[in-house]
């Protein structure tokens, strides 16, 4: 009988789901969306290297690149933002150039709905030298990046 | 009955263009009351018509040979015997009939079940026979008890015809009978505890598994007209006569829904059996009954 019980108050309980597009609430431990600052990006693409759900493209070009991402195929584990904040501090900037927010996941209905891409202008080092330093030290002081093919660059046309 | 009202009755009311949209109706109950005792929302009113519509534009693998003809054969025989079942259903009074539709009423009602036996043998899939090994034991399980419960009710009241039936008034024995149909039920439409043949968890909807597009809606749409003429019979049986047809209608269709409510309720209660715990509730608790019921009935004929 308490199979019964339990039954009838589920009945009358409310429901533990909801019908689409209705969205629960992330919980504590949702690391969130990947949010990208063309602003801060030098062009490493380590993300993309780091990207092991392939939801991240890098595309290196002559004084630009393209950064490409796909909410549909990310997997929100963070990795692209951890080694974004390490190249963050290599290169000698306080800022980085990937966050996560905690939003829901996004809904798409076809494959690549959903995927973003930026182009960013490669940034002289003259522009480099004027950008604030860090108010934190850097345990390695930052290398200018030749403008025309660098060594990340490259890598990402891999 | 004449051939007009026979296609009459076969093709729009209660055939196929009442059963149809009502087996949908029925599908949607049961998820739905199965989805609220478990506490989740269920699927949307629609949502079996959806889903028949989806799997009707659905292209499915080519398979060549007799077995592919075969295996495209049978959800269509079985379509057509339930429509044919729920034909034959006295919805309304005065609406026809002959004498012995209850026979042909329950080899119909039968015959799906055969079309899944013989579907899963010629999937050649290993999951596809062992569920219809599965249903085929089931149903020497629980057709006993079926037949013996129709049998009493028609030797109790002295007609084979479902009118007659619906319109006699209700004996103790029809009652016990009435009740050993219930307890046939789950079995008959594969509901919790008796879903051994279609365990989904266990092998993977059993004789469908190689089914898909048109071939499983057809499946699927014959499983709600078996919902309906099976629900539809018992409601036939227990709903008192009434002589007005639109509250006829009306109480045969709140019967209807009260038996699905309390069938969902049952599946949604309880776990799935094995097969050889089945098979020894129909043989051992629920058979006595029935021998009881026709015995008593056969008596009640030899003296009156």
């Amino acid at each position: 009988m308490n199979i019964l019980t339990m039954l009838w108050k589920n009945l009358w309980g409310g429901n533990r789901t909801m019908l689409f597009p209705a969205r629960p609430k992330v919980n504590s431990g949702y690391r969130g969306l990947i949010k990208f600052d063309p602003e801060h990006c030098t062009g490493c693409a380590i993300c993309k290297f780091r990207c092991t759900a392939k939801a991240i493209e890098f595309k290196a070009g002559k004084g630009e690149f393209v950064w490409s991402y796909d909410p549909g195929q990310c997997t929100f584990c963070g990795r692209c933002v951890e080694g974004c904040i390490d190249h963050a501090l290599k290169e000698g900037h306080a800022e980085h150039a990937l966050t996560q927010e905690s939003e829901c996941p996004p809904v798409y209905l076809t494959q690549g709905e959903l995927k973003v891409s930026y182009t960013v202008a490669r940034k002289s080092p003259a522009a480099k030298a004027a950008a604030p330093k860090p108010a934190a030290p850097a345990p390695a002081a930052g290398t200018p990046q030749p403008e025309s093919a660098p060594q990340s660059a490259s890598g990402g046309q891999q | 009955m004449n051939l007009a009202t026979a296609l009459a009755r076969l093709l729009i009311f209660p055939g196929l263009l009442f059963a149809v949209p009502a087996a949908w109706f029925i599908l949607w109950v049961e998820r739905k009351a199965v989805a609220l005792m478990q506490g989740r929302v269920g699927p949307p009113f629609m949502q079996p018509f959806f889903d028949f519509v989806k799997l009707l534009g659905k292209s499915t693998p080519p398979r060549p040979g007799i077995g592919g003809l075969l295996m495209k054969a049978w959800p269509l025989i079985a379509v057509s015997s339930a429509a044919g079942a729920v034909g034959l259903l006295p919805v309304l009074p005065s609406s026809g009939g002959f004498e012995g539709d209850l026979i042909l009423l329950l080899a119909l009602l039968e015959l799906p079940s055969m079309c899944i036996i013989a579907a899963g043998f010629s999937s050649r899939s290993i999951f596809g026979e062992i569920g219809s090994a599965r249903e085929a034991v089931l149903s020497v399980a629980y057709n006993i008890v079926f037949l013996l419960a129709i049998v009493s009710i028609a030797a109790s009241q002295h007609t084979f015809r479902l009118e007659a039936l619906a319109a006699l008034p209700a004996t103790p024995l029809r009652w016990l009978g009435v009740l050993a149909l219930l307890v046939c039920l789950p079995a008959k439409l594969h509901l919790n505890p008796f879903s051994l043949p279609n365990a989904e968890q266990e092998i993977y909807s059993g004789p469908m598994v190689e089914y898909a597009g048109p071939e499983l809606a057809m499946w699927e749409l014959s499983h709600g007209l078996e919902w309906v003429a099976a629900t539809g019979l018992v409601a036939t049986l227990a709903a008192p006569h009434i002589a007005l047809w639109w509250l006829a209608a009306l109480v045969f269709i709140v019967f209807s829904f009260f038996i699905v409510l309390g069938l969902s309720a049952l599946a949604s209660a309880t776990a799935r059996l094995a097969i050889d715990t089945t098979v020894r509730f129909y043989w051992q608790c629920t058979l006595i009954f029935a021998v009881l019921a026709v015995s008593s009935a056969l008596l009640m004929r030899l003296r009156s």
